[in-house]
């Protein structure tokens, strides 16, 4: 009984949800890897550079490549931060590997990192942003009650670029990119029944799988 | 260096209160979180720090330097005035250093900021963490350029030589230069000159 309860949400969810259609790119400079006990921080490129990534889509991205098949360590973002601290302010952050082959320089530093065992920096740069939206839905309620009547819809983009640092030779390793696109529908014929576009949750999980794929492999361009 | 931080009654209890465009009334408590996190900031830079009570005359102990950290200026904006999905908030600090007999020695302000995008229904989150972010942004730069900016790592050697300053005084009016002792602006961190 509890297979079947579980067969129907599954169906109707994926029945209910709005279309995403996405794109991802790799390009890659370096050959990367991951030994034992090497972990990966996941930041959002500073918002003096002009970046929006929302905090929300860091988090995701960390618990998305620390789960599931292929899992890698992450060092949470607040954690690396803090024991960093002042250097990875928005601020102060390294805009450039130039920039972190002097941050790597500077006296306990290099200390800092290999204590936490990080051996990627990945930079997110990118939002999720609503492109378009049209229809018209309207509700009413009255004594004998109430309902809703019309179309809406909505498109929403979700453009995303992780450039991978390696920070055992202070070089730029590649970046991912992924492009999510997804439009959700909202009609209502007395019940709006909503067809709802998980466009950054796609686009989360999307970018953590290429990023596993991307660290673990050591292929070279 | 032995470091007095005076932390003012103002300072402690800084709230602020903005009506947005009508709309919406928005309350930041900055106060006892920024007090503590400046005597934290105080303690990791300097070897002895001695935090003076509101009311305590800086007289009756012995220290280099006396720091008076106050809040200059509050701003913040909400998506609704920004047209965008983040909330600012800017921070103007004003810290005043002074000599172990109580000279003026520096004022410096730091102007700090912090921006985070608006997540959930609400937005008190989002504004809370662009505080806490503007706070740690003061907090890098006072790190970073307090000694260079206020030169307060010079009163270790003793307090103000107060006819010098005074002669130099005299000597920038009578040049026609304005008198810019002590005066200090924030412009971003210049890592080369670190």
């Amino acid at each position: 009984m509890k297979i079947t309860s579980n067969f129907i949400t599954i169906f109707l969810s994926a029945a209910l949800s709005g279309c995403v259609t996405a794109s991802l790119e790799n390009a890659r400079e370096e050959s990367t890897g991951l030994l034992d006990g090497e972990s990966v921080v996941v930041m959002a490129k500073s918002y003096h550079q002009g970046n929006e990534t929302e905090a929300y889509y860091i988090e995701c991205v960390e618990k998305a490549l620390g789960r599931g098949s292929g899992a890698i360590n992450v060092i949470p973002n607040q954690q690396f931060v803090d024991n960093l601290f002042p250097w990875f302010e928005p601020r102060t952050a390294p805009a450039d590997t130039k920039g972190l082959v002097q941050l790597m320089g500077r006296p306990g530093v290099p200390e800092a990192v290999r204590s936490m065992g990080v051996r990627y920096i990945v930079w997110l740069d990118g939002e999720t942003e609503r492109v378009t939206q049209g229809g018209s839905l309207s509700c009413a309620a009255g004594p004998g009650g109430g309902g809703c009547f019309g179309f809406a819809w909505w498109q929403d983009d979700a453009d995303y670029e992780a450039s991978i640092w390696d920070l055992s030779n202070s070089e730029a390793a590649g970046t991912v990119t992924v492009d999510y696109s997804g439009t959700s529908f909202l009609p209502a014929l007395v019940v709006p029944i909503p067809l709802i576009a998980r466009t950054k949750s796609k686009a989360c999980g999307g970018l953590a799988k290429q990023l596993k794929l991307f660290i673990v492999s050591d292929e070279v361009a | 260096m032995d470091v007095a931080v005076r932390i003012p009654a103002e300072f402690h209890n800084f709230v602020h209160e903005e009506n947005v465009l009508g709309r919406e009334t928005w309350t930041i408590n900055l106060g006892a979180a920024n007090a503590s996190f400046f005597t934290q900031l105080f303690g990791y830079m300097f070897e002895n720090v001695i935090v003076l009570g509101p009311d305590e005359d800086a007289l009756d102990h012995t220290f280099d330097a006396l720091v008076e950290p106050t809040i200059e200026g509050f701003e913040f904006s909400v998506p609704n005035q920004s047209k965008t999905d983040a909330f600012a908030v800017w921070i103007r600090y004003r810290m005043q250093i002074f000599d172990s007999l109580g000279n003026n020695a520096s004022t410096w302000t730091v102007s700090a900021y912090g921006k985070s995008q608006k997540e959930g229904m609400g937005g008190s989150k989002s504004l809370q963490r662009a505080a806490v972010l503007a706070m740690r942004d003061a907090a890098a730069l006072i790190l970073l350029q307090m000694d260079k900016s206020t030169k307060i790592g010079e009163l270790a050697d003793g307090p103000l030589d107060l006819s010098e300053i005074e002669l130099s005084a005299v000597t920038d009016a009578v040049e026609g230069d304005p008198v810019s002792f002590g005066i200090f602006a924030i412009g971003g961190i210049d890592e080369d000159n670190e």
